[in-house]
């Protein structure tokens, strides 16, 4: 009896260490995130972001060893928030494919918006091939792993109903490629409003699902 | 969703394409038939003739239909003021109307939010996701604002401007050879890039809201949306919603004659008296911009599309009815050159002279004492007169190069006035409206009631 108890006490507490552990890393990304949107990403300092967490800047690194870590953090959570977002939205559900994914894309831009430099500073390393961000690195593979099976249920439910022929998880990696690329574009966009991204976001979109539907004779 | 063309055709390319493809095909089907027309007798000329017009007017419609974006306005203009085409293909680019891709419910939001900073339920009481109406390079939701106002807002499809810009690159390409004729003059397209480069400024609409409200307040059936300059930007106008019926559905209820000569009285009033008061013209005459209501007030919408008029117009009805141009060559070139612009030179405007003589005589009696009274039911003998002078009068409008940018919208919005009053059927004293028009209290003039129309966009 008193053994078992012991065990369940050292679950709870390992458990408990682990959700304060998962507490620190958002309050770091929190305090992080707010440094880059107001000093930009260059001109903040581990120490800022330490003090600002209410954490020693040596306990810092035992939470993220370099920036990149923290920028691969940032994007998971991003992620979890727009799946949960959608699992939500009744109205963008409902909605023909093409607006769905649209809405997808947008809603993420949206929240990368505020952080519109960091998030350039860790596109330029991500093309490294050696930098974990990469799309090939293992560290980031879950993630995608989560993002096309995300993206594979949404196009597997039109498939379902007919809204165009079956492409299979071809079209999930297809579409990755396409949102990696709109985040480029958007991210050089100059234009008020970033209004031309929304334009070439549209447009893409409906010439896709045309051409999906009809094939190539346009 | 219904809005969204499945047959749509996207991006830069395609529509560069068709464009250029259009214009070729015309210019090239055109030079093609001057060409044979050296070689046929007049009999078979008219036959050519018809068979050309015939076959550009379809390709004009089917392949502006299919541009359907600010090319198509271009070249509806076009294809109105070089009047290649015949009245039926007229009348139907006439109706046609420019429209941007359509936006489902979460671009129109992304739009909106893109423009004002906060989604559009953030903003409104109510806000409709679903549009109720298409508009000029946008479409329009329905609307209640946070003080319970209903309301109208017109969200623009995004960077459309930059669309226009690259499409007018492109047909000034492919209207190379009309231009080097002369046939069609570059001032004819930047008359009309100007006007479409002034559709997409909506706060600009805004100005044009609050001038024509103010300036048509003395016609008190007049109803026109006021903008809510605090919800409104350059690519979302939001404006007091006006209720009414199209004119299609107010005749399904077959109203009286009595009933049909009052509208069309009013529809004359409020042209005059944007042209001869105002001097500026609402210059898209598109049915649906219409709004009817059983007691018969008018509503008039979209002034996206405004037309300045820097001539006189009264002093043109004049030369009309008194035929100034038979008194001396003086009066006959001050006419010319108000009617078809300064650079026309003189022996080559005079050829219309005659042509001009018989429409005179049947729209403008000699008697200049009597009423002008017009039966838009229309008198087929008189309106086949009509159309064929009309006919020969564009022929000879293109020939001999009249064609004057100055007249471009003037002309689609007496063309769309015209189609509207045979629509209602409505038997006109048109003396009496001018009458009434010239004689009413100016409005803003001594009062200040109201600015000039703002400037154009360059």
């Amino acid at each position: 009896m008193k053994r078992k108890t012991g065990r369940a006490q050292a679950r709870t507490t390992r458990g408990k260490r682990v959700e304060n552990k998962e507490k620190t890393r958002r309050a770091i990304l929190r305090a992080a995130l707010e440094l880059f949107a107001g000093k930009g990403f260059y001109h903040t300092t581990t120490k800022a972001i330490s003090r600002k967490a209410g954490i020693a800047e040596g306990t810092l690194f035992n939470y993220f060893e370099t920036k990149e870590d923290l920028a691969l953090y940032f994007f998971e959570q991003e992620l979890v928030e727009v799946i949960e977002w959608y699992e939500r939205d009744r109205r963008v559900k409902r909605a023909a494919l093409a607006e769905k994914l649209f809405a997808i894309i947008h809603h993420f831009l949206e929240r990368l918006a505020p952080y519109e430099e960091f998030i350039g500073a860790v596109y330029l390393r991500a093309l490294a091939p050696a930098s974990k961000l990469s799309p090939w690195s293992l560290q980031t593979q879950e993630r995608n792993l989560r993002y096309l099976r995300f993206i594979r249920g949404i196009l597997a439910e039109a498939e379902a109903a007919g809204e165009f022929p079956p492409v299979g998880d071809f079209g999930a990696y297809a579409f990755g490629l396409f949102h990696l690329a709109i985040i480029t574009y958007w991210l050089r966009d100059r234009s008020r409003g970033k209004e031309q991204t929304l334009a070439l976001l549209d447009r893409c979109l409906k010439l896709g699902a045309h051409v999906l539907r009809k094939g190539w004779d346009w | 969703m219904g809005l969204v063309n499945k047959n749509e055709k996207s991006g830069a390319v395609a529509r560069g394409y068709r464009l250029g493809k259009l214009g070729f095909r015309l210019v090239g089907s055109y030079v093609g038939y001057q060409a044979q027309n050296l070689l046929l007798g007049e009999g078979e000329r008219a036959q050519r003739r018809a068979r050309f017009q015939q076959k550009a007017s379809r390709r004009v419609r089917d392949e502006l239909a299919a541009l359907k974006g600010p090319a198509m306005k271009l070249g509806q203009l076009l294809s109105m003021q070089t009047e290649m085409l015949p009245e039926e293909a007229l009348r139907e680019l006439a109706n046609l109307q420019m429209r941007a891709p359509g936006m489902h419910a979460s671009l129109a939001r992304a739009q909106f939010k893109s423009s004002l900073g906060k989604y559009p339920e953030e903003m409104f009481r109510e806000f409709d996701p679903e549009p109720f109406a298409a508009a000029s390079l946008g479409q329009v939701h329905r609307a209640v604002t946070r003080d319970g106002e209903k309301a109208a807002v017109k969200i623009q499809y995004p960077a459309i401007r930059s669309a226009i810009e690259n499409d007018f690159k492109l047909l000034r390409s492919a209207t190379l050879p009309g231009q080097l004729s002369g046939h069609v003059p570059a001032a004819l397209l930047d008359e009309i890039q100007r006007g479409i480069l002034e559709e997409t400024d909506y706060l600009r609409e805004a100005d044009n809201l609050e001038f024509f409200g103010k300036g048509l307040s003395g016609l008190e059936y007049v109803a026109i949306p006021r903008a809510h300059r605090e919800l409104t930007t350059d690519r979302v106008l939001t404006m007091s919603y006006i209720e009414g019926e199209t004119l299609s559905d107010l005749l399904k209820r077959k109203p009286s004659q009595a009933f049909r000569d009052l509208l069309g009285a009013r529809l004359i009033e409020m042209y005059e008296t944007q042209i001869q008061r105002l001097k500026a013209l609402h210059a898209d005459h598109h049915p649906g911009n219409y709004l009817f209501q059983p007691n018969g007030s008018v509503g008039l919408i979209d002034f996206g599309c405004v037309k300045r008029i820097s001539f006189d117009v009264s002093e043109l009805r004049r030369c009309y009815r008194r035929r100034t141009w038979r008194e001396s060559e003086a009066s006959a070139r001050r006419f010319l050159a108000l009617a078809y612009g300064r650079s026309v030179p003189y022996a080559r405007a005079r050829k219309i002279l005659p042509l001009l003589e018989q429409w005179c005589d049947i729209l403008y009696p000699q008697d200049v004492t009597a009423d002008l009274v017009i039966d838009f039911r229309g008198d087929p003998r008189l309106e086949s007169k009509l159309k064929e002078i009309r006919q020969q009068h564009r022929k000879r409008v293109l020939q001999d190069k009249l064609i004057n940018p100055e007249f471009a919208f003037l002309m689609r919005a007496d063309l769309g006035l015209h189609y509207l009053l045979r629509e209602l059927g409505a038997t006109i004293n048109i003396s009496e409206v001018w009458r009434r028009v010239s004689t009413a209290p100016a409005v803003g003039r001594h009062g200040c009631a109201f600015r000039a129309p703002p400037k154009a966009v360059t």
